[in-house]
């Protein structure tokens, strides 16, 4: 193909500019592979942490209820689904904690640890004592540790738990969680039959986490558990509509920024052509009369485009997928509780990333080629030949 | 008849220019034989490189045919135009624009690769007219790495290694001393003699002019003379 020839030729005269613009294309991808693979990393820990905190469905009340009747029914049902990990039941009701002169505002959820270690994985964030500690019915309480805390309580002190519509009750604190999230200073755990009978509701509940072995099949799910059943069962996608709504908004406010970056390296090749098709008149009136028709002229400063940008990109590749693996090993004094218990900068090296990453390039970089192309296949081959 | 001329022009017109319009070419009506070896002089002005870029379908007329071989290339689109400039065209400027980037052999080889020969077979013709022009042990040089009468050389052997049957010169000698000019001249002469090509020169040199066929004079963009040169 004469044209890429051509277009070999002119890059290689021209070394010193079309470095200098393979420079620029390669720290622009690199930057952003290095952005890209932080977004991913955040992304990541936001997601697990969310989906590994909390169940990937919860299945609440029927409209006008306030409780799930005859759930042992509904948790068979559950567990013939596709794709079902876990059930656990549970019993939630604010109530007030109280110690000495200290007292704290909680969500009290009664469970059977055995399940609910099943749904979310509880035992692995206990500071102190056993999450199965509360396994039989008893008045044993475990707690945050931000609750514990604000407290001032430690393992086996007694709290009051004060439940509107029940009478107060004592709890011995017999564990202690911490995942370095908020729910270290919202959330206490009893056993649920203890629960139901400070109610005294019965055996009822007031709604079922679920667990599945792919958390994103959670919205198909749910949606045909209520159908199926009437109850109202939400997707950990929908309970946290919010924060993904913000993620995605994140990611497009940074393809903006992306967007720049890359056009500003895409100027660098812009610049670089620009000079060729100047230098390069005589030459271009030339090929045109030796029958090189326009679209193939265009099609050699395209391939310039196209070169200098691939060249940048596989360099910028290597350069991102080095930094990044550099910035993932860096270890950070943080406070976990501010990273979700990460002590270094979350980083995820995906290869979706680079993929983008590149193509986004080289479409920047052919547009980016374009205005000079256009101009060097549009010139009059008489007045280019008579201008040397 | 239109077997035997290889070009027929008639009535071309050219006007250049939008607020002041010049008329560059005023009504040509030209024959040219196949195989000619023709000049074309005139006084600067007159319409001469007008009149080759018209012939080249470089450029489009105001008004008026010009029939290559038959065929009317004032209708020509302008990707049947560049067709048929790297089919049946070959071109010789003042200056040589041989490719800075690309040496001897690589810049002959460029029409044979713009008209889809595969590179091999290229190579292959472009060595041997390459040969035949005089520069067989130069092909490996680049254009700076030769003198001003070898690139011309080259940029001869570039304008016929498609085996164009019309060759057009503007000023080919030009920019050479006399007698590297004279030599040019004497290799334009046995090619047209050898290939029977149509051979169509701009000239200020008389004495070349001469030399030629026939000898067409332009004056303010009209043929003035049109004479066959006994010589």
């Amino acid at each position: 193909m004469f044209e890429l020839d051509v277009a070999t030729r002119h890059i290689k005269s021209r070394r010193r500019q079309t470095l200098f613009s393979i420079i620029a294309v390669s720290l622009a991808v690199g930057i952003i592979i290095i952005f890209m693979s932080m977004m991913s990393g955040y992304t990541s820990i936001l997601i697990d942490s969310t989906t590994e905190n909390q169940a990937h469905i919860t299945v609440m009340p029927k409209e006008d209820e306030d409780y799930i009747h005859l759930y042992h029914g509904l948790e068979n049902h559950i567990y013939t689904l596709e794709g079902v990990e876990g059930v656990s039941s549970y019993f939630q009701s604010e109530a007030a904690l109280q110690y000495q002169h200290n007292a704290e505002g909680v969500l009290l959820y009664g469970i059977n640890p055995e399940d609910e270690n099943r749904v979310v994985n509880r035992e692995k964030y206990m500071l102190a004592g056993k999450f199965a500690s509360i396994e039989n019915p008893g008045s044993r309480i475990i707690l945050g540790f931000k609750l514990a805390k604000n407290l001032d309580v430690e393992m086996g002190d007694t709290v009051t738990a004060q439940i509107p519509g029940a009478e107060s009750t004592d709890f011995t604190i017999t564990g202690i969680f911490q995942t370095g999230t908020p729910v270290d200073e919202t959330m206490a755990f009893v056993n649920l039959e203890r629960l139901q009978d400070i109610y005294g509701s019965g055996d009822v509940i007031t709604g079922m986490g679920i667990k599945l072995s792919d958390a994103y099949a959670a919205e198909d799910l749910a949606n045909g558990i209520d159908r199926e059943t009437g109850y109202d069962a939400i997707s950990w996608m929908e309970q946290n509509a919010e924060i993904l709504t913000l993620l995605e908004t994140s990611e497009d406010m940074v393809y903006f920024f992306y967007i720049i970056i890359f056009g500003i390296s895409g100027f660098g090749v812009a610049n670089v052509l620009i000079m060729i098709v100047m230098e390069k008149v005589g030459e271009i009136g030339m090929l045109m009369a030796m029958g090189t028709s326009r679209r193939s002229i265009m099609l050699i400063f395209l391939l310039e485009a196209a070169i200098l940008g691939m060249s940048g990109v596989i360099i910028g590749c290597i350069l991102g997928y080095a930094a990044s693996a550099a910035i993932a090993s860096i270890t950070i004094p943080v406070p976990p509780e501010m990273y979700f218990g990460m002590d270094h900068l979350p980083i995820e090296i995906e290869l979706k990333n680079f993929i983008s990453a590149g193509i986004f390039a080289m479409v920047i970089n052919i547009i980016a080629g374009v205005f000079p192309a256009r101009r060097a296949s549009k010139m009059d081959p008489v007045e280019a030949i008579y201008s040397v | 008849m239109s077997d035997k001329y290889i070009i027929q022009i008639k009535n071309l017109t050219k006007i250049f220019g939008d607020g002041v319009e010049i008329k560059a070419l005023d009504g040509i009506n030209l024959d040219i034989e196949r195989g000619e070896f023709l000049a074309i002089i005139g006084p600067s002005g007159s319409g001469k490189s007008t009149l080759l870029n018209q012939i080249g379908i470089l450029d489009t007329p105001t008004s008026g045919t010009i029939l290559l071989n038959g065929v009317d290339v004032t209708e020509m689109s302008d990707k049947q135009r560049s067709k048929t400039r790297n089919k049946q065209l070959g071109f010789i400027f003042q200056y040589h624009h041989l490719l800075p980037d690309f040496n001897a052999l690589e810049n002959v080889m460029m029409p044979l690769l713009i008209s889809g020969v595969k590179s091999s077979k290229a190579r292959e013709i472009a060595r041997r007219v390459l040969d035949e022009v005089g520069l067989g042990d130069r092909m490996d040089h680049r254009p700076n790495q030769l003198s001003g009468g070898q690139n011309q050389r080259v940029a001869i052997a570039r304008a016929l290694v498609n085996k164009p049957s019309i060759v057009i010169g503007d000023e080919p000698t030009g920019n050479l001393d006399s007698k590297a000019s004279e030599n040019i001249y004497e290799l334009l002469r046995k090619l047209n003699r050898e290939h029977n090509q149509t051979f169509i020169l701009v000239t200020h040199d008389e004495r070349m002019a001469a030399k030629t066929d026939r000898i067409i004079r332009l004056v303010d963009g009209r043929v003035a003379e049109n004479s066959i040169n006994s010589g």
